[in-house]
């Protein structure tokens, strides 16, 4: 039996009597970039909850790298190595770029919070420099556009040394200039060898980055594959477009 | 560099006071003072830094000086015992507390902890062969019989918890407490342990509010029931938010206000707490942010023109 | 069996005080999503201004009733409007303004009518028997039958009246109703006018039973904030049930051990839902994260 970084068995979540998350079955292998499509209300951010304890799973298992994190508290399964951003950005707005990023520093295990505050400063404005934001440090976090948030997010999901990112929407309410410098960076983080899943309704950029897409509707997952095989999934296809087929991922 | 000129000057002031000021009644006043600037500054700590409102302040200030006042009343512990140890026991009680209450958010947060502030009056009006019930009880030790001896270990308690808020605050420590208070959700997201940092900042509090309770208690000579009901903690509440959620500073600064303030309105014996009330309305309507940040602002608008 | 019936009743009478006051409480809180913290002032401040009437304006009981009660009302707008409205976006800045007031006005009673606590005679002055073994103040009966009379009212006017759906409208979803053309804002004030109505007429036909005095306000707070915990965000029918519950068991314990013990009851009763279930006896609806 594989096990892969992050393996999902039978995850099943109700909302009252709704279905949100279907007996759903995953196993993301070691250096992969997955992406999750769905229509809207199809549970992809329940999805991602349930992953990082934000909501507690009904049933199912969780495991990462082997240990079962489901239902476990968010700042637990991060520790565990893995951690997400949101889809609607939340900032420390309050706080200086650079400090959003310390905080996340803060946290992990071993990082006291007595330690230099000198070598938090230089680990931060490092990991603000690889997402291209070191010319806004000293900035309110508050005061950033939408793309340098997502960029901060990124960061500060980085900075706490994860294995598996859940990145959610990241290209939401970005200009295609914002996009295009995102991708790269999202490709670049994924070659070092972080384990990179993403929920996009941005389908063209999303097949550029992942070479193998999930697919939820109701809760289920109702394909996984490579983005040729799911474009051509009768499945797929009738979930997004009603029981006509049409142009799937084009304009 | 230029915070800590303004924290040099402060300390000297608080060092040469009683040498410049010989009225009695304006140094018994500055004990108040100072007292009171650690009531309002430890509760900021929790209230306004991590923004987790507490109307429970009362349990730790009383706590703090129900346990000196028992135990010197009944055992005779000197005050350089019950003073710690009021903080202990008022810890504790925070501990208790803060696991429960502080699972709940913002404003239910600011209920629970009213409704248990609510329950210690209760227990010395049940306990009041013990606690002397509403009237307490009287003939504590006094810290000193002199009054300047007293003005000195009441800033030196001031000094040390104070610069025990200051210094978290400006510590690492302090900026996850801001990233609590700016978003909770964000902060467990990058993986803080929020529940145990607000737990734990609870306690701190809890701790310095009860020092300080036992002190208050051994410098009135008499420990009563007023200090231990929830309207005691609305007033802590009251003033230390007059004075600037969130600075610490600020709260120390409005305790000093304040407490003038009170006394000065002595000529008014009957309308004097009316009075007293409604300028925390109006302080509450004009700076809503606070007093100490409304003049740091205005002090900087004047500086730059 | 005597005492059950004595349980029985004595309970009814608590509780329907208590649907009286903490349902405007809630319904602020459903409805506006603020605590006002004010909100014991209302009561406190009704049994004040109806004995004013009474004593020291001759009135007689109907209108100092009237008199007192709207007073309220007015106050209660004018909390609203001036104190509550521009903070609203802040649920910890009403609270601090609420209770500054609050705490404020309790002074003003203070100066204004003494230290001493001021005692009305009951509307009418007698004991009843009821179900047969039941020894109670007719004050009390009458306090109950005045909650029960209210509670289906309030249940008839915001099922039946256009501006009661309303009210119901905002409370389930704001933006909704604006979008047919609600305004939340003219809703908030009719809904704290309410709260203080009740709140008033709680206050008005049990202080001649327990007294007036300036800090009256505090202890039914207590017991709102227990009810809003116990009985969840803003559910009517769980505020009805939880203050049952409460009033229930405050009696019981007064019974069973002593009155002291009795005001620890809202405390415990929070503490319960803490520890087992912290989001209420009627979960409103359930919401995705």
């Amino acid at each position: 039996m594989a096990t892969g970084v992050l393996e999902i068995r039978g995850l099943t979540k109700y909302f009252g009597g709704l279905r949100a998350i279907d007996d759903v079955n995953v196993s993301i292998s070691k250096g992969e970039l997955v992406g999750v499509i769905g229509p809207n209300g199809a549970g992809k951010t329940t999805f991602f909850n349930l992953i990082t304890g934000f909501v507690v799973p009904d049933g199912g298992e969780v495991l990462v790298n082997g240990v079962d994190v489901a239902g476990w508290s968010p700042h637990r399964v991060v520790q565990e190595g893995v951690s997400r951003t949101f889809q609607i950005t939340r900032m420390f707005s309050s706080l200086k770029v650079i400090e959003n990023v310390i905080v996340a520093l803060l946290a992990r295990k071993g990082m006291g919070i007595l330690s230099s505050s000198r070598a938090h400063v230089e680990e931060a404005s490092a990991i603000l420099e690889r997402v291209g934001l070191h010319d806004k440090i000293g900035l309110l976090a508050g005061s950033l556009g939408q793309g340098d948030q997502r960029k901060l997010e990124l960061a500060r999901a980085t900075a706490t040394k994860p294995n598996v990112l859940l990145i959610d929407e990241p290209f939401s309410g970005l200009s295609l200039k914002e996009v295009e410098v995102l991708i790269p960076l999202i490709q670049k983080l994924n070659k070092e060898g972080l384990n990179i899943v993403i929920i996009e309704h941005k389908l063209r950029e999303l097949m550029r980055l992942a070479k193998r897409v999930l697919v939820l509707n109701f809760g289920r997952l109702i394909a996984d594959g490579t983005p040729e095989e799911i474009t051509n999934d009768e499945e797929v296809v009738e979930a997004y477009l009603g029981k006509e087929r049409g142009n799937f991922g084009a304009p | 560099m230029g915070k800590y000129v303004y924290f040099a000057l402060a300390l000297a002031m608080l060092l040469v006071a009683p040498m410049f000021i010989k009225s009695r009644v304006i140094i018994d006043l500055l004990i108040l003072c100072n007292i009171y600037a650690i009531f309002l500054s430890s509760w900021d700590l929790v209230g306004g830094y991590t923004g987790q409102i507490s109307f429970g302040h009362s349990l730790f200030i009383g706590g703090g000086a129900y346990t000196a006042g028992l135990l010197n009343y009944y055992f005779q512990v000197p005050p350089y015992v019950t003073i710690p140890l009021g903080g202990i026991v008022a810890a504790a009680l925070a501990l208790l507390i803060g696991v429960f209450a502080l699972r709940v958010k913002g404003a239910y947060l600011a209920l629970v902890t009213f409704a248990a502030a609510a329950v210690p009056v209760t227990l010395t009006a049940i306990f009041w062969e013990y606690s002397g019930g509403d009237d307490g009880l009287s003939g504590i030790s006094p810290l000193s019989v002199d009054v300047v001896t007293r003005y000195y270990l009441s800033a030196a308690l001031l000094v040390l918890c104070g610069g025990i808020l200051i210094f978290i605050t400006r510590s690492s420590y302090g900026l996850v407490l801001l990233s609590i208070r700016d978003n909770e959700t964000a902060s467990m997201a990058v993986g803080i342990d929020v529940r145990k940092y607000k737990v734990i900042t609870f306690v701190i509090s809890g701790f310095l509010a009860g020092i300080a309770g036992a002190f208050y208690c051994h410098n009135q000579l008499h420990v009563g029931p007023a200090e231990l009901k929830p309207a005691f903690s609305v007033l802590v509440v009251l003033m230390a938010v007059a004075g600037g959620m969130g600075t610490i500073i600020g709260p120390m600064l409005s305790g000093y206000f304040l407490i003038f303030l009170n006394d000065w309105l002595r000529f008014s014996e009957n309308y004097k707490m009316m009075i007293y009330t409604g300028v925390i309305v109006i302080i509450l309507l004009v700076c809503p942010r606070g007093l100490y940040p409304a003049i740091a602002s205005g002090i900087k608008r004047v500086v730059h023109k | 069996m005597g005492l059950l019936l004595d349980i029985v009743v004595y309970g009814a009478v608590q509780s329907g005080i208590y649907v009286l006051l903490s349902l405007g409480f809630s319904l602020t809180f459903g409805v506006a999503g603020i605590f006002n913290l004010a909100h014991g002032t209302f009561y406190m401040g009704a049994a004040y201004l109806f004995y004013s009437c009474m004593n020291s304006l001759g009135l007689g009981l109907s209108l100092s009733l009237v008199v007192s009660v709207t007073g309220m009302g007015l106050l209660a707008l004018i909390i609203q409007k001036w104190f509550i409205n521009p903070v609203i976006h802040s649920g910890i800045s009403v609270m601090i303004i609420t209770v500054a007031i609050a705490n404020f006005l309790e002074q003003v009673v203070l100066c204004t009518y003494g230290p001493v606590d001021r005692n009305l005679n009951s509307f009418i002055d007698k004991k009843l028997l009821v179900l047969g073994t039941v020894s109670i103040d007719a004050q009390r009966m009458l306090a109950l039958g005045v909650s029960i009379i209210l509670l289906a009212v309030l249940y008839i006017f915001i099922s039946k009246t256009k501006p009661g759906r309303a009210i119901l409208a905002v409370a389930q979803d704001r933006e909704g109703a604006i979008f047919v053309g609600i305004d939340p804002l003219k809703v908030f004030f009719l809904v704290i006018f309410i709260a203080a109505i009740l709140a008033g007429i709680a206050g008005d036909f049990i202080a001649p039973t327990i007294g007036a005095r300036p800090d009256m306000w505090l202890k039914p707070l207590t017991m709102c904030f227990a009810v809003v915990i116990l009985g969840g965000l803003g559910s009517l029918t769980g505020t009805v049930l939880a203050a049952l519950i409460i009033g229930y068991s405050e009696v019981i314990v007064s019974f069973a051990l002593s009155s002291y013990m009795s005001e620890l009851v809202p405390f415990v009763i929070i503490l319960i839902v803490l520890a087992f279930k912290p989001s209420g006896l009627m979960p409103a609806r359930q919401s995705q994260t």
